[in-house]
């Protein structure tokens, strides 16, 4: 019965998508709310102006993160190379980025450079081998570490230019420069998605890909496309990082595949494509932020940390599934 | 690829293997061979220790095989048995952890080879032991940060990862301390992980719950100790609050000698790694030599930092 009704509404097309995806955000967006409440009341430093600040600054990387990794999961695809793309980015940023070498723009671009040929080679591999994205991203989140050891020689890249680290740390009209490349990122990302014909075929080809090759669509571009942006985005989160703890790391960003793939799931991208979309994610993201923010100012030991956040991934995403159902 | 093309790469793959054995075994008769096992390459201070650990055996004028268990205890007992397979003459051993990398020493012991523990410690005793006191280092930035604040004041501690034996010992050696000072409490803990950008996320957001009541910061690790500093910089909070972490990694002392890190311990990297090959040597050479062979801390301050920077 539940299969003929989604095949029913797969037919009617982008009106099922819209409700479904319409209320999939008003379940997360109610969860976010009712934790923030909560939070709130146990603690009066949670809802200061100071304090909400922070929480988006440090949800930054992940939600930057999470936002290529929708564009990769709504074509049914997954990156798991997103963290080591991070520590490779990061590292070749801070290698051109000592004082008085190269003007900001050159570390910028080389790192962009190198998040879009691993992302495009990605893309490549995926698209000619037919190999499950799984399994290639999960060769290159390896071969990643390993370029990422290898140009840091294993060690830290530190001393990097003040004007380099503006990024993570300054501040335009009192607001952190990571919330501004985060407001600008997801309205990009959204217009991208929602208004071009490229977002509408993203949708097409997660949510059937047979279909899709049938009328026409572009597929291997299509994908090329999304592991490139999740390539690209995984550079811009490498360069806030570096530019945050102003060093480079070859072992940063280790396990940050899951925090982002995480917020995309809790905001109601579905893991079989085809469904998500940004204000999901960026709520996704922001509920980690809180949770974990929320849980240091009440001095919750990491151990139960761990456990909360779980039965919160969890809860979010059932609470999710119900709202569908209705 | 068809199954030929399989086939003939694995024969390949294991002829070269096979062949890149040979030639250590060859080389066996003319000088001694040490295998090599680190906990992590990824590590700057592991490292420098397996740096000098390589210069020293140059100087001497011995073969090495340098492996990286990759924080893997079960990685690192692979690595132990392959040594034995290969006839090493003595095994230089970074251990992961203490209890289960114990097997590899067992297993080195049972075929007969000497083993060396550097840097951290296993249950099983091993032929010798190289490095340094964990509980030492905190008991020093501890005792620091008690004379600066006068013996009073609130203290946040930042642990590395629970139930390594750094973070234990280096938990151990800080509350030791604050025993003796009945002023000086710890307000807050929690663990940064050994990394540098989770530190500064919870010192953000202890900035938010205590702001002015911190007084002095203790990082388990130097990393963590400058993720603690850029958010306390970060919130204009710099000058009020003293901040203490160990290992005196370049990065450390660089901030120490700007007057942003209050204070680091340094530990030895250089002295770990050549005693240990010097060790080794005595035991191969059936000279007299120590069981335990302990590489002080050293306090770096503003004062005396301007001698660890190279």
């Amino acid at each position: 019965m539940k299969q003929t009704l989604t095949t029913l509404y797969r037919q009617t097309g982008s009106s099922y998508r819209k409700r479904v995806q319409g209320m999939g955000t008003f379940g997360i967006l109610l969860a976010f709310v009712v934790i923030c409440l909560a939070l709130a009341l146990s603690t009066p430093r949670f809802m200061t102006v100071s304090n909400l600040t922070i929480i988006v600054t440090q949800v930054s990387i992940n939600a930057l993160l999470a936002f290529g990794v929708t564009f990769v999961i709504i074509t049914g695809g997954i990156d798991l190379s997103l963290g080591s793309m991070v520590a490779v980015t990061g590292v070749v940023a801070a290698l051109f980025a000592h004082p008085d070498t190269y003007p900001l723009i050159v570390p910028l671009m080389m790192a962009l450079g190198a998040g879009f040929l691993m992302g495009g080679f990605n893309g490549l591999v995926i698209t000619r081998s037919k190999v499950p994205p799984f399994i290639v991203t999960l060769g290159t989140m390896t071969i990643g570490r390993g370029l990422a050891l290898i140009l840091s020689k294993g060690r830290p890249v530190s001393n990097l230019s003040d004007t380099f680290n503006f990024i993570g740390g300054g501040q335009v009209f009192g607001v952190p420069f990571p919330i501004i490349i985060l407001i600008v990122v997801f309205v990009l990302c959204s217009l991208l998605l929602r208004k071009t014909i490229w977002g509408r075929y993203m949708y097409a080809v997660g949510g059937n890909e047979q279909a899709a090759r049938a009328s026409g669509i572009p597929i291997a571009k299509i994908k090329m496309l999304v592991y490139i942006l999740s390539g690209l985005l995984a550079a811009l989160a490498g360069i806030v990082l570096t530019s945050r703890i102003t060093t480079g790391q070859p072992n940063a960003g280790q396990g940050f595949e899951l925090d982002a793939i995480a917020a995309a799931i809790i905001g109601g991208t579905s893991t079989s494509g085809g469904s998500g979309t940004m204000t999901g994610t960026l709520i996704g993201a922001l509920l980690i932020g809180v949770i974990s923010n929320g849980l240091d100012l009440l001095n919750v030991t990491s151990y139960y940390q761990q456990v909360v956040m779980g039965v919160i991934i969890i809860g979010a995403v059932v609470l999710d599934g119900l709202n569908r159902k209705k | 690829m068809n199954r030929l093309t399989a086939l003939t790469l694995t024969f390949l793959t294991t002829l070269t293997l096979v062949s890149c054995n040979q030639n250590t075994d060859s080389a066996e008769g003319d000088k001694p061979v040490i295998g090599v096992t680190m906990l992590s390459m990824q590590n700057e201070f592991i490292v420098n220790v397996s740096d000098e650990i390589d210069k020293k055996a140059q100087e001497a004028g011995v073969e090495l095989i340098t492996v990286d268990a990759e924080r893997s205890a079960l990685k690192q007992i692979e690595q132990v048995e392959s040594f034995i397979a290969q006839g090493v003459d003595a095994i230089i051993m970074n251990p992961c952890e203490v209890e289960a990398s114990s097997p590899a020493v067992a297993k080195a012991q049972a075929a007969g080879i000497p083993i060396i523990n550097v840097n951290s410690e296993t249950a099983t005793k091993p032929s010798a032991f190289v490095g340094s006191d964990d509980v030492e280092s905190a008991r020093i930035a501890m005792k620091y940060i008690a004379e600066r604040l006068g013996g009073k004041g609130n203290v946040i501690m930042i642990h590395g990862y629970m139930g390594q034996a750094a973070q234990i010992k280096r938990e151990q050696g800080a509350r030791e301390v604050l025993k003796n000072y009945p002023d000086l409490k710890l307000i807050a803990s929690q663990t940064g992980e050994w990394d540098r950008a989770k530190a500064m996320s919870l010192m953000e957001n202890w900035i938010q719950s205590y702001g002015g009541q911190i007084n002095a910061v203790f990082a388990h690790n130097d990393e963590m100790g400058m993720g603690a500093v850029n958010a306390l910089t970060a919130a204009g909070m710099k000058d009020k609050v003293v901040v203490v972490s160990v290992d005196a990694i370049p990065d450390a002392l660089q901030a120490v000698q700007k007057g942003t890190l209050d204070a680091t311990v340094y530990q030895n990297a250089q002295q770990q790694g050549s005693q240990a090959i010097e060790t080794a040597l005595k035991i191969l050479n059936k000279q007299p030599y120590e069981v335990q062979v302990l590489i002080p801390f050293q306090l770096v301050t503003k004062k005396n930092v301007a001698q660890f920077v190279k």
